[in-house]
């Protein structure tokens, strides 16, 4: 029975590869991925630039590997996740201290092969610490003290001091939405979160006047009056509410949107893709786009319920909020509703820092979602 | 959601992963919260969709339209400005390829390197002025499509900036037409010349499509017939990228269709009835005075051969960029320059004569061969009015009188006749209202009555201004282009024209839209015998020893006229300025004239202004001209015969101009600084290239 043997152990290899692979987040991440892909070839033809063949690369890079991390034992990135988080911050550091400057902040490690954007990974640190930090504690009964989560709290604030300083306002209010909504899942005392609010509230001000560069109130005081406007930044947002309006109902048609063709949208591949897709597909095509995002939240939220440990469900839920607040703020942003903070859209934006971020994330669900033995 | 779909959810989200904690209780609690956070996303996607309907369907069609608007540049394409020809043809106002470099502010402002050292090196290359980059400075931040930089600009400027283009953006050369008046400054007042609107005219004229850097006539037919020069301009549609690049054919097809070019119409040409050759014989006829007017009609139709007017100007330099020291030298010129002088009225003197010698005859009050006695004075009021020959004419009938324009024999006649019935004669001869000829704000003149002195003189009205009226002294303004009209009805038996200036308009390809036909202003009702004694008395003055014009008779053409020295002297009236004074008093001369005296085709009348003794300085002027023009050599060709007047005149304007920088240096301060070293460039640059020229 060699032939038999032979047969099951392969079955075995592959079996085991494969199994429990979460399909459907896959298939709704691909759909994401090649709706970017195709969107980012009309980006290119715009500039003549080769935007649609490094992301393909990167994406099927991203998605092997992301594929291969699933693979590991989740709880891997349980026991390690203060360490990751550690190295999360000391990249940061490394930012501060040598990091490289475009357009007036400090952001990037030049790596040769791209840009890190150690920030971007700071989404997910926050994620697995606040996931490790909840499994350690259980709530009481009606949720968490302040007490109970002030080390958390120091722990999430210490990485997004450093993404404020660079300075960075758009990403450092998403992690701090997407630790919130991950914090108030879990259940917060009434008490506790009034206290909360009240400190939030009361500290605006010392934020305003020492926490934000001039270009950042700037920004806030565009999105107030955009129309009159004579910022770059609102010419920006008008252009790109242009070409949002200027898609109507079914689009202009493929490559054939004047707004992106003809360069009237600056950073139509990466913050403002949308903008991109929206002009050639209209509104049509922005409701499929949304729809796709609809799912992927709904499918995390799936993987979240139905996670095998509390760590999962955090996971799940973490990943659902990040999608979430990036789609949100992003289409907001591009369609004149939110300031602009530049943050990209998942899947969509060009940028290969954000893609790796994202895909991790994608790992950490198919981690998830993968049943084990307990 | 149905209620079987909400269950299906709910059961998804119950938590069934069997986790540690996962009792009942918690499952709840926890699928309430899933449940929450769905309804939270798809409350939230359903706002982004709201606000995407809004936009894209709702409002879907204002930014399509933007967005259309953002890649369509309407290129406005200015039209060729009609031409003007003279009678034959010979042209008078062309337009010529001009280099104007253009900025379009929404490009120029929007780029990466800054707008200010963009303006740095457009300065260099085209030498701006700071009054000029103040300007650009100003203009450039208001919301204009476009702006003047600077026109006709040098090959060399064309071609640095075409290699600098992209450090310039947005700075654009186009070729467009310039006017170009190839007789300079002769005929100057007539034709006019182009200024660039601006200011409050911008906005008064905007509806009517002009736009910042347009031209508009200023003077002469050039600013009356305006409408009919100017054309209607084209549009070249383009799409246009972000940058401001325009973009290709076939891509302009595809996105705004065919209709993307609409031809401008040139402007309507103008042929008039002027004679260039008759203006360059009067230019050079009156080389050696300084001011005055010369009028030349045809008395058989009323044409106008020449209107020509001293000092003159180049219409050339006020049309492009005129220097600050010619500006300035115009300005200061006693003799206005500016001022067209046919239409301007003066104090006739003698050749308002022709007035009173109908009037006395169609009064009854003298026969043709009656006589008035000239002692060389009037007994007038207990004054003495007297006759500018202090001997006296003796014994003058009315062709006696004209010849040797004795001032006697119409004090008597204004006596007894009284001013009002001397400005009724006037107003026959169409004194004291415009000719109609529709250029310049031609003087109405003055034809002064009871009513008029009683009104405006300063002791109201005395009976002894009827004798100063009637010799063309007193309050009586004529211009010379009326002495003219006024003779021609003499020479054609009693046709009074309106003067017919303009032949005809045609569009560029010489089609003719309009003729002007000759028109009679009224027929001057005269007996056949006093209008043959007038004509007597105007043939006697060039032609008999008696006639003041006696001395520069012509042997070959005879000619008739009327001489006039007309005295401006009016003590304690006209305040002086003291260096003009000695100017300012002299006698104006005056000759109006018409030739060949039995068949008359050409009426001539020369003003010299201050220009001393119609006999002695005007006439040899008109003499000269009626020389000259019936002499001319026909058998060679008019454009042959043009040209070599044209080319005397060059050399003597050239003469003058250094006469006149000599006389700068002497009489005005030296420049500031800025201004004169260019200006002295300028100067030597024409200098050299007329030696050249020789």
């Amino acid at each position: 029975m060699v032939w038999q043997d032979d047969h099951r152990r392969a079955k075995g290899v592959l079996g085991r590869l494969f199994s429990g692979v979460d399909w459907g987040l896959l298939l709704i991440v691909s759909l994401i991925g090649g709706v970017g892909i195709i969107n980012l070839y009309s980006a290119a033809v715009a500039v003549g630039k080769p935007y649609h063949i490094t992301q393909s690369i990167a994406m099927l890079l991203g998605l092997t590997g992301a594929f291969a991390l699933s693979r590991f034992d989740r709880r891997l990135y349980q026991k390690w996740a203060y360490v990751l988080y550690g190295a999360v911050i000391v990249l940061l550091m490394i930012v501060m201290g040598w990091g490289k400057i475009l357009n007036g902040s400090r952001r990037w490690i030049d790596l040769g092969v791209f840009l890190l954007q150690p920030s971007e990974l700071l989404k997910l640190g926050v994620i697995l610490i606040t996931g490790r930090y909840f499994l350690d504690r259980e709530p009481s009964e009606n949720g968490y003290t302040l007490r109970e989560l002030w080390k958390l709290f120091a722990l999430v604030g210490l990485g997004v001091f450093f993404v404020l300083k660079q300075p960075d306002l758009g990403t450092s209010l998403t992690i701090l939405a997407i630790f919130m909504t991950m914090v108030l899942f879990e259940g917060v005392r009434l008490s506790s979160l009034i206290g909360l609010a009240t400190t939030i509230v009361l500290s605006l001000p010392f934020v305003w006047t020492f926490g934000l560069e001039d270009y950042q109130k700037g920004r806030v005081m565009t999105f107030l009056n955009t129309e009159e406007g004579q910022h770059d930044q609102a010419w920006q947002v008008r252009q790109s509410i242009i070409a949002f309006g200027s898609g109507r109902l079914i689009g202009k048609g493929y490559l054939e949107g004047t707004q992106i063709q003809k360069g009237f949208v600056p950073e139509h591949e990466n913050d403002f893709a949308a903008a991109t897709w929206a002009e050639e597909h209209g509104f049509l095509g922005m409701l499929l786009l949304l729809s796709l995002y609809m799912a992927l939240i709904v499918w995390s939220l799936r993987i979240s319920a139905n996670a095998q440990d509390r760590f999962g469900r955090h996971i799940g839920v973490g990943m659902a909020a990040f999608f979430f607040w990036h789609v949100l703020v992003n289409i907001g942003m591009v369609t004149g509703s939110l300031p602009v903070v530049g943050l990209p859209l998942p899947l969509m934006s060009y940028g290969r820092s954000n893609l790796m971020t994202v895909l991790l994330g994608v790992a950490l669900l198919l981690n998830t979602s993968k049943r084990v033995k307990s | 959601m149905s209620k079987s779909d909400f269950l299906l959810v709910s059961a998804a989200f119950s938590g069934g992963g069997g986790g540690p904690e996962n009792d009942s209780k918690n499952g709840d609690r926890y699928r309430r919260r899933y449940l929450g956070l769905i309804a939270i996303a798809f409350f939230a996607f359903f706002l982004l969709a709201s606000r995407l309907w809004y936009l894209q369907v709702l409002q879907g069609e204002k930014y399509w339209r933007a967005s259309t608007e953002n890649i369509i540049r309407d290129i406005e394409i200015k039209p060729a400005r009609g031409r003007v020809f003279d009678r034959h043809e010979v042209i008078l106002a062309d337009n010529r390829p001009s280099y104007d470099v253009y900025l379009v502010p929404s490009i120029f402002n929007k780029r990466i390197n800054t707008p200010s050292k963009s303006l740095e090196r457009l300065t260099e290359i085209l030498n701006l002025t700071s009054d000029e980059i103040a300007q650009i400075d100003k203009l450039r931040n208001r919301k204009v499509a476009e702006l003047v930089v600077r026109r006709d600009v040098t090959r060399a400027q064309v071609a640095e900036l075409e290699a600098s283009s992209l450090q310039v953006p947005g700075v654009e050369v186009r070729a467009n037409a310039h006017r170009y008046y190839p007789m300079h400054s002769v005929g100057a007042h007539v034709l006019g010349f182009l200024g660039e609107i601006h200011g409050d005219e911008l906005t008064e004229t905007e509806r009517y499509g002009y736009g910042q850097g347009d031209y508009v006539g200023r003077m002469g037919l050039e600013a009356s017939f305006e409408d009919i020069l100017r054309g209607s301009p084209g549009l070249d549609r383009v799409v246009v990228n972000a940058k401001g690049e325009v973009q290709g054919e076939a891509e302009t097809r595809f996105l705004i269709g065919e209709y993307q070019h609409v031809s401008p119409v040139a402007g309507r040409d103008l042929v008039l009835t002027l004679d260039t050759e008759l203006m360059l014989i009067i230019d050079e006829a009156m080389r050696d005075r300084t001011a005055g007017a010369v009028v030349a009609l045809d008395p058989r139709d009323g044409s106008v051969l020449a209107l020509y007017s001293k000092p003159s100007f180049n219409p050339n330099s006020w049309t492009g960029r005129l220097s600050r020291q010619e500006k300035r030298r115009n300005d200061s010129d006693p003799y206005k320059p500016m001022l067209d002088k046919t239409v301007n009225s003066y104090f006739p003197g003698s050749v308002f004569k022709i007035v009173g010698s109908l009037a006395a005859m169609g009064e009854g009050l003298m026969l043709p061969e009656d006589e008035a006695y000239c002692p060389g004075y009037y007994r007038f009021g207990g004054r003495r009015f007297r006759c500018w020959k202090y001997a006296g004419h003796g014994h003058t009938d009315v062709v006696e009188a004209l010849a040797g324009s004795c001032d006697v024999y119409y004090y008597k006649v204004a006596e007894q006749m009284g001013i009002d019935k001397v400005a009724e004669y006037a107003w026959k001869f169409g004194f004291g209202e415009q000719t109609g000829i529709g250029i310049n704000n031609e003087s109405a003149g003055r034809v002064p009555t009871k009513e008029w002195h009683r009104k405006h003189g300063p002791d109201g009205y005395q009976y002894g201004f009827a004798l100063n009226t009637i010799i063309g002294q007193g309050d009586t303004l004529t211009s010379p282009l009326q002495v003219a009209l006024a003779y021609a009805a003499i020479a054609n038996g009693g046709d009074l024209y309106y003067p017919r200036l303009i032949d005809e308009v045609r569009t560029r390809q010489g089609k003719t839209l309009f003729e002007f036909e000759s028109r009679r202003r009224k027929h001057i009702d005269m007996a056949p015998e006093h209008l043959e004694a007038i004509r007597r008395g105007l043939w006697a003055v060039v032609n008999e020893d008696k006639g003041t014009a006696n001395a520069v008779k012509l042997k070959d053409v005879e000619v008739a006229g009327k001489t006039g020295t007309a005295q401006v002297h009016k003590i304690g009236q006209v305040r002086i300025a003291n260096r003009d004074k000695d100017f300012r008093l002299r006698d104006h001369a005056w000759f109006a004239s018409y030739a060949p005296a039995d068949n008359p085709e050409l009426v001539i009348v020369v003003f010299l202004q201050h220009g001393g003794h119609g006999g002695s300085d005007a006439a040899p002027v008109a003499m000269e001209i009626y020389d000259k023009y019936f002499s001319r050599d026909t058998s060679r060709p008019l454009t042959s015969r043009v040209s070599e007047l044209a080319a005397h005149r060059a050399l003597r304007e050239q003469q003058q101009r250094r006469e006149d920088l000599e006389k700068d240096k002497a009489v005005l301060p030296p420049d500031d600084e800025s201004d004169a070293s260019p200006d002295m460039d300028d100067v030597s640059e024409d200098e050299q290239m007329t030696e050249r020229g020789q």
